[in-house]
């Protein structure tokens, strides 16, 4: 067991060094220049040789790939080009609001998905099937955009409930977790649902049934038990991808979040601070896909690593 | 019946009960910042803004939102006058020789947020650390005429510099920061110490910064809100007390007649244009930029796309400016004459000319590039628009990767911009002359310009550059947007800034409820 496990870190080692590795590449390939980030247009010629030189831009790729994968050993990601301040310290103040988005969102969205999803497979083609699966449908094409504003009009606006925007007060993670929440309500709900049906035409089920449990028991201590496999899958793609930022949502309700700076970053062309939101966030669908991994083992006894 | 409800029982015990812990734990442990949903009553005043600052040290910073902020933050030797001619800031001076200048410190806003007192040592340690090439100053370029700066006494500086300049005071608007902190390399970015109005009481997070004022400790949140939907929400339901532009025509229409916000729109100088590829075959040739000229209705577009928010430009600066041109006569709407110089080079309505214009992805301007579009079809001019993200359309234009573009100068002051933006030995990444635009005249007025030593000469050949500048249009010039303030009626005082700055945060005030009932 620990060996696999070990194995299973050494592979996610591999799978960091070829994100950073690509990340540096795609950095020094796209177009742009990091010196005239800083100087702005107009500088002189002998003050951006000079600036390239203190950066360490003038020397051949291969040495500035070394010097990066040194820097990065020693968790040093660098000064931010429009900030002036260590990476590191920008990105630490999005970590803990991007961390309360996604697992408000997340928790609400197995909260709604995961009774939903069963109470439509208990009653298949019936009429809370159809609703499930209506709001599932809806859920999932809604797109954030449009969702959150409406949200704010209707529990903002005209119930003052909620504040608009902002990550003041408890109150303000409600309106954000909820327009994140509902797609992936709608796309869990569908999984879930799918996965029990599947489970519940299997024998065992049929013997549970036989041996004379109830109905609940067979549905929730069996049923959703042996359903769980995909569903867990699915909420840890799903979570890495909500640590990665959701830019619309973030923009919408003014949440400083990973999504939004790395995109800030882009545009500004900030390259330390791309790069190292890349890895953060790289890094987090490693640690969400282990974790998911690993919970598979608690799930289900019958699975092991590395099988 | 009965069953099921034990199976929702059991649903909400079985698969409830770990997510609602869940949700317990994550408020627990990551507490929100309080807990009162309800709007807040705390006498701070809130002012929605569309970016955050993103660098609080005024050496540094180059977005126009931190450098706003930090123009409350820190006191500067000169300001502007309406006119845009420098005006004692923190010192008055004199001018000792063409190339030497005396500043004196005045009496005023002297007072660092610290405690200490700001002397003529801050305002050198400030400048040196702005002129030297390790700090990687982005400011420095401008200031490269100093040769040196140096501290009589405490309260007077000389600066000497290499070439005579009887504009130099007006380049003096660097933020004084303490010698102290300059001296012990320490950057300003987050924890900014001024001699300004306000000073930082905290920055919890990226969008959210607390400021209080010196003068009555009015406390003051500058809340970053990109959506401006979203800004617009939180004005009307009472949880920022004013924004500032950024908003479509739509939108200020629409709080225009809210009750309970005013909204005040005075002239801006924020200069819009549309940018021509002079290097290219087509939009180098003047007949094509003078068709162009001629094809666009822009009072239509300022009418119909600004709700008349916006004032037809002819030149970089204003009339109003002290070398601006207000003789400069207007390119008449005249799709006749533009289509008569398109069938000079073979285009036509029946063989439209294609050009392909570049702008951001902002909506609004995509919109706008829309309009152009519309409005140079029936001319025989078939536009392509390519929007890009800012980062990639901003790297093509300074590429010159492009043939046409649209972009807005903002904050302009001082006529350096001629060399910056026109000079042929300004051409990325020597300056900003993007479009390539080489011409001998307009060198020689810039030069001419530079060397004069009265302002009513230097005032005379910028105003014949920008007059060279119309007729040979590497720019075409269209409009200055109007400065837009939408505020709660409970706050009183603001002074809108012709190039939207925030200055006017230093006199606002909530007025007391006695009042509003008055009113």
């Amino acid at each position: 067991m620990l060996e696999r496990l070990l194995a299973r870190l050494g592979a996610s080692l591999m799978v960091v060094w070829g994100v950073c590795t690509l990340v540096f590449l795609l950095i020094h390939l796209v177009p742009g220049d990091p010196v005239a980030v800083m100087l702005g247009e107009g500088a002189r010629p002998a003050d951006q040789l000079a600036l390239r030189a203190a950066l360490g831009l003038d020397r051949p790729l291969a040495v500035q790939y070394l010097d990066y994968l040194a820097r990065l050993a020693h968790l040093d990601f660098g000064t931010s080009l429009h900030a002036q301040r260590p990476v590191a310290a920008v990105l630490a103040e999005r970590v803990g609001p991007t961390l309360q988005l996604a697992i408000a969102a997340l928790t609400l969205g197995i909260m709604v998905a995961v009774p939903m999803g069963v109470l439509a497979a208990q009653h298949r083609g019936g009429l809370i099937d159809r609703g499930a699966m209506g709001f599932s449908m809806l859920g999932a094409a809604i797109p954030n955009f449009w969702l959150g504003p409406i949200l704010i009009l209707v529990f903002s606006l005209w119930l003052g409930w909620t504040p608009v925007s902002g990550r003041e007060g408890a109150a303000s993670l409600i309106l954000p977790a909820v327009t994140l929440g509902t797609g992936l309500a709608a796309i869990l709900a569908r999984m879930v649902r799918s996965s029990v049906l599947e489970v519940l035409g299997e024998d065992y089920m049929r013997t549970a049934r036989a041996k004379g449990l109830s109905p609940a028991a067979v549905l929730w201590r069996h049923a959703l038990r042996n359903a769980w496999l995909p569903v867990l899958t699915l909420i840890g793609i799903q979570f890495g991808a909500l640590l990665g930022g959701a830019v619309v949502t973030e923009t919408v309700f003014a949440w400083p979040g990973l999504g939004s700076l790395l995109i800030e970053a882009i545009q500004t062309r900030d390259y330390p601070v791309v790069q190292a939101a890349v890895l953060l966030i790289s890094l987090s669908y490693l640690a969400v896909n282990t974790a998911t991994d690993l919970l598979y083992v608690a799930v289900d006894p019958r699975v092991r690593l590395g099988q | 019946m009965p069953r099921s409800r034990s199976i929702l029982t059991r649903a909400g015990s079985c698969a409830g009960s770990w997510t609602a812990r869940a949700l317990v734990a994550l408020l627990l442990i990551a507490p929100l910042p309080g807990c009162d949903h309800g709007l807040p009553d705390d006498g701070v005043i809130r002012v929605g803004l569309s970016g955050p600052a993103r660098n609080l040290d005024p050496r540094f910073a180059t977005d126009a939102t931190s450098e706003r902020i930090n123009r409350l933050l820190y006191r500067r030797l000169v300001e502007f006058d309406e006119q845009r001619l420098p005006v004692p800031g923190l010192a008055t001076w004199q001018r000792l020789s063409p190339s030497y200048y005396r500043f004196r410190l005045g009496a005023e806003g002297r007072d660092f947020t610290d405690g200490s007192r700001l002397t003529a040592d801050d305002v050198v340690a400030t400048y040196a650390s702005v002129l030297d090439a390790a700090n990687a100053s982005p400011h420095r370029a401008q200031l490269a005429t100093i040769a040196s700066v140096e501290a009589l006494d405490p309260d007077t500086i000389d600066f000497r510099l290499s070439l005579p300049d009887p504009l130099f005071p007006a380049y003096l608007a660097e933020g004084i920061l303490p010698a102290a902190v300059v001296r012990s390399g320490r950057k300003l970015t987050d924890a900014p110490i001024g001699s300004g109005p306000f000073r930082v009481l905290d920055w919890p997070e990226p969008g959210r910064l607390v400021l209080e004022r010196r003068t009555d400790g009015q406390v003051m949140e500058l809340l970053a809100v990109k959506d401006p939907s979203v800004r617009v929400m939180k004005l009307l339901r009472g949880e920022i007390q004013m924004l500032q532009n950024d908003l479509s025509p739509e939108l200020i229409d629409y709080l225009a007649g809210r009750p309970g916000v005013d909204v005040e729109v005075r002239p801006g100088r924020n200069f819009s244009y549309l940018g021509f590829n002079l290097e290219d075959p087509l939009t180098g040739d003047p007949r094509v930029r003078l068709a162009l000229a001629h094809a666009l209705d822009r009072e239509a577009l300022i009418h119909y796309l600004f709700r008349d928010r916006a004032e037809s430009a002819e030149a970089i600066f204003p009339p109003d400016h002290w070398a601006g041109n207000s003789r400069l006569a207007p390119y008449a709407f005249d799709p006749e004459r533009a289509r008569a110089l398109l069938a000079e080079i073979g285009h036509g309505p029946e063989r439209p000319l294609e050009l392909t214009m570049k702008t951001s992805s902002d909506p609004f301007r995509i919109r706008l590039a829309t309009a152009i579009q519309a409005q140079l079809v029936p001319v025989g001019i078939a536009l392509t628009i390519r929007s890009y993200d800012w980062g990639t359309f901003f790297g093509d234009v300074k590429a010159g990767r492009f043939q046409l573009y649209g972009l807005t100068w903002v904050g302009i002051n001082t006529p350096d911009i001629f060399r910056y933006a026109f000079h042929s030995a300004s051409i990325p990444p020597a300056g900003a002359n993007r479009g390539r635009y080489r011409s001998p005249r307009a060198d020689a007025l810039i030069e001419a310009a530079s060397a004069a030593q009265d302002l009513g000469e230097q005032a005379r050949l910028y105003r014949e550059l920008q007059g060279l500048l119309h007729e040979q249009l590497p720019y075409l010039p269209l409009w200055y947007e109007s400065q837009v303030l939408a505020r709660r009626t409970e706050l009183r005082g603001y002074r809108l800034a012709p190039d939207g700055n925030y200055d006017g945060l230093e006199f606002v005030r909530l007025a007391p409820a006695s009042a509003l009932e008055r009113r």
